[in-house]
Parts: structure tokens; C-alpha cells; sequence
């Protein structure tokens, strides 16, 4: 029978707490950053103009079709050979962005074409001007509806920036690591990280909850 | 009855691990040369000092000084492959007469095996661009530096940091190495070994800051050959002033016999 023993994650909560922080800002700075690229290569993506479609696509796919430790190193690693050379940390955020992008531009853009031809159309004859109707018809009840597809994605985002410690970013997982290396009371560790990493994903999804309830629940006939 | 049982299985087996039933079986040099092989034990798993080459035989650093021994003994080298745990026991029971596998000299191991002089040895340093000018521990503040989570040079470097260092932990030596070449960092806490690995690729771009702390590794005998160990002790001796040892190192390790081996005792 495995004796517990949490005393050494007891003794160093400062540690965890200090890299669950550090999660929680790279987390929310990846998101609205992704969100911001998503948005803008949903735009591009749904524009019409062919070569800006044809180069968010290579982004897009090959994003998507890679793992996010490859991308991560090749970030890190990668970029310093053509003169880029960034902390840890900023190449962290730099390579959630990235890959949150892809994702959220895939998913906004089914949401930008999930709005009828008739609704847009409807805006127009009710005289709204191009970007209001961009605004009122287009993106908000687009978002409206990939909202839980986006969220879950943003959520998975969080679970994702565990990997960032292979580049020595700090972060939670960091942080569990080098405890880990100077105690090895490593299924205490990994156990707490767990909790608090679940802990972190319910707070996500209940504060996305509470921003759905405030922007997108307007009465809608469907 | 079985806990019994059991209970004595485990005192037994405690008493032989602790060398107390079984008393070690000395060699003696006369019954090696007159059987004109000597039996060396050695590590193949463990490069560049025990390896094994594309025939699958035993080779490195290791391999080299064992052959060596052996001309200098006068007879044939029968290597046997030992791992790192079993090696004292095989020692010990006399199925090997000598030891060439990379044991570090220690207190408790000397308890148990008679050491030669040091043939090899083990440096971690703090290893960075030419350029960085670095000459102690004092040095680093302020500096990012690249080691390998929960290694010596993890817990030597974290030892004797000051405040400002910047300690960047990665998982593996491949990953920190990367840090390095990359040039995210400029400086790294590594094993000789590991920075005779990269210096061919890498030519004159990295230098040592300083030593953090090294370790000897001594060929190794049953207690009470003596005759054997001064023998042993003559051939350490002879290979280190004549050049040989410098130039098995020069060929495993890209570097001449460092100083710390050379002096040690």
C-alpha cells in the first residue's frame, strides 16, 4: 500500500500557486490574443478575396495537422536561426496564439456561415451600413452559435499550455516538475496538479458561462 | 510459518547484499597469468566509456583501457558485460578479476572494493559562449542558463546560483544542449561528456566558465589482491605519464586526460 505523503506539496503551495497564476495569464492572454486572430482569419477566410483565403488555409491546415510540441520547439528553437529570439515565456504565449488561432478561425468561420443570405440581406434593406451589419447580423449571432465549440476549444487551449515547460517556460506543470525533481513525491504532486488543473477548467467554463448569459442571450426565434 | 520463512528469505538475502554471508573471493595474479586471461568486467551501456560496437563487441573508453591492462599484464582480456548494479557483486563472487566500468571512487564502495588510482573521471561545469565572460558562481547573476531538470548540474548550479540567476530547466540533456546551440541561452550546467559530444559539431563557440564538481572513477579490485592492485596501480601510473590515457580520452571523450584525474589519488 502507497503511503501518501503531501507534506512537501504542502510546504511549497506558494510554488504551485505562484504557476497556476502563471497559467491562468498565459491561458487568458492566449485566448484573447486567439480570439482576435480567429476573428480576423474567419473575416479573411469568408472575405472572397482568393489569395488571402488561399494563405489563411495553409495556416490554418498546417496548424492543424501538427503537434503542438513541434510547434512549440520549432518556435523556441526554431526562430532564434533567422534572428527571433524570444524569452520562454513570450514564446509560449507566441505558439498558443498561433495554434488557437487556427482552431478558432475554423470554428468562427462556421459560425459566419451558418447566418443565412436573407439575414444579411434583411440588415441592408433596414439601412445599416456595411460594418454595422458586420456587427448586428454577421458576428454576433455567429458567435452565438460556435460559442460552445469555441469555449470548449479555449478550455482545451488551458489544458494544452501544460507542455510549455519542455522550453522551460513556467508555468503550473513547471512548477510541478521541479517540485517533483526535488522532492520525487511525485503521485502527490501530479495528483494536486490534477485538482488544480480541474479546478481551473471549472472556473473557465463557469466565467464562459457567465459572459454567454451577458452578451448572447438576446431573444433569438430559434 | 511462510512469514517465517519469508522473514529469514529476507534477512538472507540482506546479509548477502550487505556481504555478510558471502565473503569476497580475492584474485590472485599468479592464477592469471598462469591462466593467461584475465576476466574484466565493464559497463555497455554507458557512452562514451562502455558501449558496444557495430559487431556488438564491447567498446569505448572503457574497452580501450581493459585492453591496455591486459597487454600490460601480459595475457588475454576476457571482457564481461556488467551492468551498473551487478558490477560489485560480480566482483565480489569472483566471476570477474578486475573491474574497468566506470566506478566512481567513493566512500562506501571503497568500503567494499579495493580502487587504483583514478583512470577516468566525470566533471560538471558551467560550459558557455566564448564570448560571456564568466569566471564564478558570482558571475551567473543576472544570466540565463540552461540545465537538465532534477540532474547533478541541476542541483550544483541551483547550489551555488545568486540571486538573479535565471535557471531554465529542460527535461532532457538533448533538449538544454538545443537552448544552447540555439543560443536562448548562453550559458549550461553539463557533464564533460555531454560537451565532448557537441564540441565536434561546434568547434571553439563554447568554453568552461568553471568546475561545479567532479567525480574519479577507479579500475577496481576484490579486497586482498594486492599483488593484483599494485600491479593494477603500476599500469595507471605508466599509461598517465607515457600519454596513453591521454590519448584514449583524446579519442572517446575529444580532450586530453583532465587534470583532476591526473592528480587525484
Amino acid at each position: 500500500m502507497y503511503q501518501f505523503n503531501f507534506q512537501p506539496v504542502f510546504d511549497s503551495l506558494d510554488l504551485l500557486a505562484y504557476g497556476a497564476w502563471l497559467t491562468v495569464k498565459l491561458s487568458l492572454m492566449a485566448m484573447v490574443l486567439g480570439f482576435g486572430v480567429s476573428v480576423l482569419g474567419a473575416v479573411g477566410k469568408t472575405s472572397g478575396i482568393k489569395p488571402l483565403r488561399w494563405l489563411i488555409d495553409i495556416y490554418v491546415e498546417v496548424i492543424r495537422n501538427t503537434p503542438f510540441l513541434i510547434q512549440i520547439f520549432f518556435i523556441y528553437f526554431g526562430l532564434p536561426a533567422v534572428g527571433l529570439s524570444m524569452s520562454p515565456n513570450s514564446a509560449a504565449l507566441l505558439a498558443l496564439v498561433i495554434n488557437v488561432g487556427a482552431y478558432g478561425t475554423e470554428i468562427i468561420r462556421s459560425g459566419i456561415e451558418s447566418i443565412p443570405k436573407g439575414q444579411i440581406e434583411a440588415g441592408r434593406a433596414l439601412g445599416l451600413n456595411p460594418v454595422q451589419i458586420f456587427r448586428y447580423v454577421v458576428i454576433r449571432p455567429a458567435l452565438r452559435n460556435i460559442y460552445p465549440s469555441l469555449t470548449s476549444q479555449f478550455i482545451y487551449l488551458m489544458l494544452t499550455s501544460s507542455v510549455v515547460s519542455v522550453i522551460s517556460a513556467n508555468d503550473l506543470a513547471s512548477a510541478g516538475a521541479d517540485l517533483n525533481a526535488r522532492t520525487f513525491a511525485s503521485f502527490e504532486i501530479y495528483l494536486t496538479l490534477t485538482v488544480i488543473y480541474f479546478l481551473l477548467a471549472l472556473a473557465f467554463s463557469t466565467a464562459f458561462g457567465m459572459i454567454r448569459r451577458v452578451f448572447f442571450s438576446y431573444p433569438a426565434s430559434r | 510459518m511462510t512469514l517465517n520463512r519469508r522473514l529469514f528469505t529476507t534477512l538472507a538475502a540482506s546479509a548477502l547484499a550487505f556481504g555478510l554471508v558471502a565473503p569476497a573471493i580475492a584474485a590472485e595474479l599468479e592464477d592469471i597469468e598462469s591462466a593467461g586471461t584475465v576476466k574484466i568486467g565493464m559497463l555497455v551501456d554507458f557512452p562514451p566509456f562502455g558501449i558496444q560496437d557495430s559487431a556488438g563487441k564491447p567498446d569505448g573508453y572503457d574497452a580501450d583501457v581493459a585492453k591496455a591492462l591486459a597487454d600490460y599484464l601480459g595475457v588475454d582480456a576476457q571482457i564481461v558485460p556488467v551492468t551498473g548494479p551487478n558490477r560489485i557483486p560480480y566482483l565480489l563472487s569472483g566471476q570477474v578479476d578486475v573491474l574497468v566500468a566506470s566506478l566512481g571512487v567513493t566512500e562506501e564502495r571503497a568500503q567494499k572494493v579495493d580502487f587504483s588510482d583514478p583512470y577516468a573521471g566525470i566533471s560538471i561545469a558551467v560550459y558557455g559562449d566564448a564570448s560571456v565572460e564568466v569566471t564564478d558562481a558570482a558571475g551567473l547573476s543576472g544570466q540565463a542558463i540552461a540545465v537538465t531538470r532534477a540532474s547533478t548540474q541541476d542541483s550544483g548550479v541551483t547550489g551555488v546560483a545568486p540571486e538573479g540567476t535565471e535557471i531554465r530547466r529542460f527535461d532532457d540533456d538533448a533538449t538544454a544542449v538545443q537552448a544552447l546551440m540555439s543560443g536562448q541561452v548562453k550559458l549550461i550546467g553539463a557533464s564533460n561528456i555531454v560537451m565532448s559530444q557537441i564540441g565536434a559539431a561546434t568547434g571553439d563557440r563554447f568554453d568552461k566558465k568553471f568546475d561545479l564538481s567532479s567525480q574519479v572513477q577507479g579500475i577496481a579490485v576484490s579486497p586482498g589482491s594486492d599483488a593484483l592492485l599494485d600491479k593494477v596501480n603500476a599500469f595507471v601510473e605508466q599509461a598517465k605519464t607515457d600519454g596513453m590515457l591521454d590519448g584514449i580520452h583524446e579519442k572517446w571523450l575529444g580532450e586530453p586526460l583532465p587534470d583532476f584525474v591526473k592528480t587525484a589519488q
